[in-house]
C-alpha cells in the first residue's frame, strides 16, 4: 500500500515537473503573426511625462519622437548632421528685420493629420481626421512659456519676441484671478494675448520673430518641443475623473500612434492612419533617403529595396518595461529584442579585439560603433580660492599641471572597456565646427612638465608651503555605489604622482547640491550631451551668463572670461564657415590655457542588432529613427524557434538524483521502524 | 479580550503616528521641499520653475505649526495620510491611491502563489525531515536548508534567470502580461525563485518546531497506544505546532500586498514593490512617503492580528 502511494506521488511530481519543463517556453510575448512587422524593444524606467513640452530625456524621446512630428528633421544617414524639412515645406532662411531682430517663416504642409482620438469629438474615428494647422504650432510655443508646465528648455525660446512677456502675463493673470486657470489652456493663452513674435498667417504659414539673431533656433524646431499640439487634446486630457493626463495620453501627427500605454508595463504603437506621409510620400521625411554618408552604401544602408520607398516600414512597435540590464541583454540573445547595448558583464564575451566575437557573429548579430555627441570632463570650481580664478596665475598652473597628469586613455580602457576616445576640446569631434585635428597640449600625459608647472605655482613636489604638507584638495561626488567610486579613485592616484593629495568626498545628492550652493567644492566629474549638433551647445556651458554661482545656470565650474564671452556672442550668430571656425578655435584656446575643465572623453556607443533588423545606423542624439528601419519577421520567428527549444533532460536528472538519494533512506527507515 | 484588542489598537495607533512623525522629519526636514523640487525638475531647472513647482505641489507651505498654525506641512502631512488622501506623485502627478490600487493586483498575483505554495511545501518538507530525524536525510536536509538560507535572493534571481530562463529556456527571463492566457508563463519563474529563496529558512524553522514537539509526552503516549508514525506526525505533532506556524502566516499576510522589491524589479512585474523601487529611483518623495506609511500600517495590523489569533488557536493563551 505504502509503495503504491509512494509510486503515485513520485509519478505526480515527475509528471508535473515534465509538464512544467515541456509545456512552457521562454517566449515573453503572446504568439504574433509573422506577417506583421513588429519591432520589439525595452524601456528601462516608467516615463515621468510624455508631454512634448516637458519630456526631455532619451527614454521619453523613444516614444514622443515617433508620435510627434516636427517642422524640421535630421537626415537619417548624412553626417555631419543635416536638417531637412519635416512638416515644413522647406528649411527657412533667417530674414533680418533691420533692428537686430530676425524672422523665420515656415511654410507648412497641407494634410497633416492627427492620429484618431476621442478628444476630437464623436466622429473622431471617421474619415475626416483633425488636420494640424499653423495655430497648433503656435499653441505649443505658448505652452512652452506656460509656468504651469515643467518646461526645461525655456531659455532658448525666450529669444522669441514677447515670449517672456507672455509668460509674465500668464503668471499675473493667474495670480489676479484663481478662476482664470480653470479655463481651457487655449482660452487662457488668448486672454493673455499670445506671444508677440509668433504670427499665424492662415492655416499653412507660421512666422517666428526673434529679438536677436539665434541661428540655432532651427535645431529646436527639429525637436518635439515644437510639434503641433491640438488644443482639444490638452483640454480633454486634464486628468480629471476617468480621463488621463495629456502627459500620459499622446495625440500627435507622427508616423505612429500609441494604442496601449501602461507606463509600468508596456507601450504599443501602431501606424498612424492619418500620417501626412501616406499622401505625400515625396516629402523628404516621408521616404527612405536616396543618398547618405560615405560608407553607407557599403554598409547596406542604401539598399535598392528601400531607397526612395515610403515610410514607415514597421507596422507595430512593442516596448516592454525591463529595468535590469542583464535580463534585457539575455532576451536580446534569445531573439526577443531586436537591438541592444552591451552590458559590462558580457563585454568580453561580445567584443574581442574591438570587433564582434565569432560566436556573436555566427548568430547573425551585428555590431555598430558611433561616436556620441557628448563630453565628460573633470571640472574645477573657478570660484574656489585654491583651484579657481581667485588663485590667479598660481591656480591656473595648478590646473594645467593636474590636467597633464590624467591619462584618459587608460581610464577609458579600464572603466569603459575602451568605449570612448580621449577628449581634446569642449566640442566633441562628431559636431560640425569642432576644431579638426586639434590636439590639446594639456591633454597628453607629461608628468615632468606637470611637476615643473606645479613648482612654478609654488607647490614644488606637491607641497603646500602654507602647511608644509602635500596640497590637499577635495574631489566631490555623489551617489556612487561601492564600485562606482573606483573610477574617481583613479584620478586621485594620478594626482598623487604629482604629490597632490586629493580627498574623495562622497556625499548624498542633497549634500552635493548644498555644497554647490555654498561654492564649497573644488573638483568634480560632469558631462554634457548635445541637444543639437552645434558647437554653441557646448561652448555656452562656459559663458558668464550660465554661471551656477550667480545665475543658477549649467556652468557649474563658474568659469567667466570676458574675452571668451565676447567671442561666444560673435560665434553664436555666425553661419557655419571659416570665420566661425576661427572664432571657435580662439575660444578653445582660451579653455586650453585656463583649464576650467580637464576634458576626459567622448563616448563611443556600441550597439548590437540582429540581422533581421534592417537599415540600422546609430544616430547618436536622442531621436528615434524606427520609421527608417525594417524587420524581417519571418527570419526572426525561425531564429527564435531554433534558439529557444526547451532543454528538458535536466528535469529528469534532477528527479533521478532525488529518487536515488532519498528512496533508499526511506526504505531503510521503515524497515528499521518495523 | 475586547479590552486587550482595544489596547493593542491604541498601541498600534501610537506606533503609526510615530512613524508619520519620523517620515515628516525625513521627507521634509532632512530632504527639504527645495531638494524635492530640484530632484523632480532636474539640474537644468531655473529658480522660478522650482518655486512654481513647489506651489503646484503644495510644498510652499511653512513646515511647522508655529510658523503658520492654519496652513502648514506638518498638519497637512498628518491629515492627508490618516485620511488616506495620498495626493499625487511628485514625478508625474498621478494619483498615488490609484497607483497603490493598481499595483496591489500584480503584487498579489505574485505573492499569493509564493506564500501558499511555500507554506504547503515547507510544512510538508519540515514534517518530512523531522519524520526522518537523526538519519542522513535529516542531516542532508538541514545542510541544504542552511546552504539555501545563506544565499542572497539576488543570486537566486540572477542564477534562476540565467539557468532556467537562458540555458534551459523553460520560462521567459522576465516580463509580465496580465492577460490570464499568458500570465502563468510569466509567473512561473519568479514564483519558483520566490519559493526556493524562502524554503531553507522556513523548512529549518518548521523542522525545529516539529522535532521539539515530537519529544513531548503526548507523542510518547500516542506511540505507546500504537499510533503509526505518520499519524503521530500529521495528526498530533502538526496540530500542536499551529502557533508558530500561525505566527509565520499572519505576519506574512500584510506583506503579500506590498509585494517583493527585488522579484518585481528584476522580472518587470508592475506591483507595489516595483512601485517603491521606481519611486526611489525617480526621487518621487510623495510616493515613497505613502509606501512607507502603507508598509508600516500593514505591519502594525499584522502584529495585532498575530496576537489576537494566538488566542483563537490555543485556549491556554490569555489576552490580558
Amino acid at each position: 500500500m505504502r509503495r503504491a502511494i509512494a509510486a503515485r506521488c513520485a509519478g505526480f511530481w515527475l509528471t508535473g515537473l515534465l509538464a512544467l519543463a515541456t509545456g512552457c517556453g521562454n517566449n515573453p510575448y503572446a504568439e504574433a503573426d509573422p506577417a506583421v512587422k513588429i519591432r520589439f524593444s525595452p524601456f528601462a524606467t516608467p516615463h515621468r511625462t510624455l508631454d512634448p513640452a516637458e519630456a526631455y530625456n532619451v527614454t521619453a524621446h523613444e516614444v514622443t519622437g515617433l508620435v510627434y512630428d516636427t517642422l524640421l528633421e535630421y537626415h537619417y544617414l548624412k553626417r555631419p548632421y543635416t536638417l531637412i524639412p519635416g512638416l515644413a515645406k522647406a528649411v527657412p532662411e533667417a530674414e533680418a528685420l533691420g533692428d537686430g531682430r530676425v524672422r523665420y517663416r515656415f511654410e507648412i504642409r497641407e494634410g497633416i493629420g492627427f492620429g484618431p482620438d476621442p478628444c476630437f469629438g464623436d466622429d473622431w474615428a471617421g474619415a475626416s481626421p483633425r488636420i494640424a494647422v499653423a495655430s497648433d504650432f503656435a499653441f505649443q510655443l505658448m505652452r512652452l512659456a506656460d509656468p504651469a508646465l515643467k518646461v526645461q528648455v525655456r531659455d532658448p525660446f525666450s529669444r522669441i519676441e514677447g515670449f517672456e512677456a507672455f509668460h509674465d502675463a500668464l503668471v499675473a493673470a493667474r495670480a489676479a484671478d484663481p478662476a482664470f486657470a480653470d479655463q481651457p489652456p487655449l482660452a487662457q493663452y488668448q486672454a493673455a494675448g499670445g506671444i508677440r513674435g509668433v504670427r499665424v498667417d492662415g492655416d499653412h504659414a507660421l512666422e517666428v520673430t526673434l529679438s536677436e539673431p539665434y541661428p540655432q533656433i532651427l535645431y529646436w524646431f527639429a525637436m518635439e518641443f515644437t510639434t503641433p499640439v491640438a488644443h482639444e487634446a490638452v483640454a480633454y486630457y486634464d486628468g480629471e475623473g476617468q480621463r488621463e493626463r495629456y502627459a500620459d495620453h499622446l495625440v500627435g501627427t507622427g508616423p505612429y500612434q500609441v494604442i496601449e500605454y501602461d507606463k509600468r508595463s508596456r507601450i504599443v504603437l501602431e501606424r498612424n492612419p492619418n500620417w501626412y506621409g501616406i499622401e505625400q510620400p515625396d516629402a523628404p521625411g516621408a521616404h527612405y533617403p536616396t543618398e547618405g554618408a560615405p560608407g553607407d552604401a557599403e554598409a547596406g544602408l542604401l539598399d535598392a529595396a528601400y531607397v526612395g520607398r515610403p515610410l514607415p516600414f514597421i507596422d507595430r512597435i512593442e516596448m516592454r518595461l525591463d529595468k535590469e540590464s542583464i535580463p534585457v541583454f539575455n532576451k536580446f540573445l534569445q531573439g526577443y529584442y531586436d537591438a541592444a547595448g552591451i552590458i559590462k558583464e558580457s563585454f568580453d564575451q561580445v567584443v574581442q579585439n574591438d570587433t564582434l566575437s565569432p560566436e556573436m557573429a555566427a548568430r547573425g548579430i551585428t555590431l555598430r560603433k558611433a561616436l556620441s555627441p557628448g563630453l565628460f570632463y573633470l571640472a574645477f570650481n573657478m570660484e574656489d580660492s585654491v583651484v579657481g580664478a581667485k588663485g590667479g596665475e598660481r591656480a591656473r598652473k595648478l590646473r594645467q599641471a593636474m590636467s597633464l597628469a590624467v591619462d584618459a586613455e587608460r581610464w577609458i580602457q579600464i572603466f569603459l572597456n575602451g568605449r570612448g576616445i580621449p577628449a581634446q576640446s569642449p566640442i566633441p569631434p562628431v559636431i560640425s565646427g569642432s576644431p579638426e585635428g586639434y590636439e590639446n597640449p594639456y591633454r597628453r600625459v607629461d608628468l615632468a612638465r606637470a611637476r615643473l608647472l606645479l613648482a612654478e605655482a609654488g607647490y614644488a613636489d606637491g607641497i603646500d608651503p602654507a602647511t608644509g604638507k602635500p596640497l590637499r584638495l577635495t574631489f566631490d561626488t555623489y551617489e556612487v555605489g561601492s564600485g562606482g567610486a573606483l573610477d574617481r579613485e583613479y584620478f586621485i592616484d594620478e594626482w598623487r604622482k604629482l604629490g597632490v593629495d586629493v580627498d574623495l568626498q562622497v556625499t548624498t545628492y542633497n549634500e552635493f547640491q548644498a555644497k554647490v550652493e555654498r561654492l564649497a567644492y573644488q573638483v568634480y566629474l560632469w558631462g554634457w550631451s548635445a541637444d543639437y549638433p552645434d558647437p554653441e551647445n557646448f561652448l555656452f556651458l562656459l559663458t558668464c551668463d550660465m554661471r551656477r554661482s550667480t545665475n543658477g545656470g549649467p556652468n557649474s565650474s563658474n568659469f567667466c572670461d570676458p574675452e571668451y564671452d565676447r567671442l561666444f556672442d560673435k560665434m553664436e550668430i555666425l553661419a557655419a564657415g571659416e570665420e566661425r571656425d576661427a572664432v571657435i578655435r580662439k575660444m578653445v584656446a582660451i579653455v586650453e590655457n585656463e583649464r576650467p575643465w580637464i576634458e576626459l572623453y567622448n563616448g563611443v556607443g556600441y550597439s548590437l542588432a540582429h540581422d533581421w533588423l534592417r537599415n540600422v545606423k546609430p544616430f547618436g542624439m536622442s531621436y528615434p529613427m524606427s520609421k527608417y528601419m525594417d524587420v524581417d519577421a519571418r527570419v526572426r520567428a525561425e531564429r527564435r524557434a531554433e534558439w529557444n527549444k526547451p532543454v528538458v533532460w535536466p528535469a529528469w536528472v534532477l528527479a533521478g538524483v532525488f529518487v536515488v538519494a532519498v528512496v533508499p533512506g526511506i526504505r531503510t527507515f521503515f524497515r528499521e521502524r518495523q | 479580550m475586547l479590552a486587550y484588542v482595544l489596547r493593542r489598537l491604541l498601541y498600534g495607533g501610537a506606533v503609526v503616528l510615530g512613524v508619520l512623525g519620523v517620515l515628516f522629519v525625513l521627507f521634509f526636514q532632512v530632504a527639504t521641499p527645495d531638494d524635492i523640487a530640484r530632484r523632480a525638475l532636474g539640474d537644468k531647472a531655473r529658480t522660478d520653475a522650482i518655486e512654481q513647482w513647489k506651489v503646484n505641489h503644495g510644498y510652499d507651505r511653512p513646515l511647522w505649526p508655529w510658523q503658520d498654525f492654519d496652513d502648514n506641512l506638518f498638519f497637512h502631512h498628518y491629515s492627508t495620510m490618516l485620511s488616506f488622501d495620498f495626493g499625487r506623485s511628485d514625478v508625474d502627478d498621478a494619483p498615488i491611491m490609484r497607483r497603490v490600487r493598481e499595483g496591489a493586483v500584480p503584487s498579489l498575483i505574485l505573492t499569493v502563489p509564493i506564500f501558499t505554495l511555500s507554506l504547503v511545501l515547507t510544512v510538508l518538507l519540515g514534517l518530512f525531515v523531522a519524520f526522518f530525524r537523526e538519519t542522513y536525510i535529516d542531516t542532508a536536509g538541514v545542510f541544504f536548508c542552511v546552504l539555501a538560507m545563506s544565499v542572497s535572493i539576488l543570486l537566486y534571481i540572477i542564477g534562476g534567470q540565467y539557468l532556467i530562463g537562458k540555458l534551459l529556456r523553460w520560462f521567459p527571463i522576465s516580463g509580465f502580461d496580465s492577460d490570464p492566457a499568458v500570465v502563468l508563463r510569466f509567473l512561473a519563474l519568479p514564483v519558483l525563485i520566490g519559493l526556493l529563496s524562502g524554503v531553507g529558512s522556513n523548512v529549518r524553522f518548521y523542522r525545529t518546531v516539529f522535532v521539539e514537539e515530537t519529544s513531548r509526552d503526548y507523542v510518547r503516549t500516542a506511540r505507546a497506544k500504537g499510533a503509526g508514525e505518520w499519524r503521530v506526525m500529521v495528526h498530533h505533532v502538526l496540530s500542536n505546532s499551529l502557533i508558530p506556524i500561525l505566527t509565520q502566516i499572519v505576519l506574512a499576510i500584510p506583506f503579500l500586498f506590498t509585494g517583493s522589491l527585488l522579484l518585481e524589479s528584476f522580472f518587470g512585474i508592475p506591483g507595489l514593490g516595483s512601485l517603491m523601487v521606481d519611486a526611489i529611483n525617480q526621487n518621487d518623495f510623495a510616493t515613497m512617503r505613502v509606501m512607507v506609511f502603507v508598509f508600516s500600517l500593514l505591519f502594525v495590523v499584522g502584529q495585532i492580528a498575530t496576537d489576537i489569533s494566538y488566542a483563537a488557536v490555543d485556549p491556554r493563551v490569555r489576552l490580558e
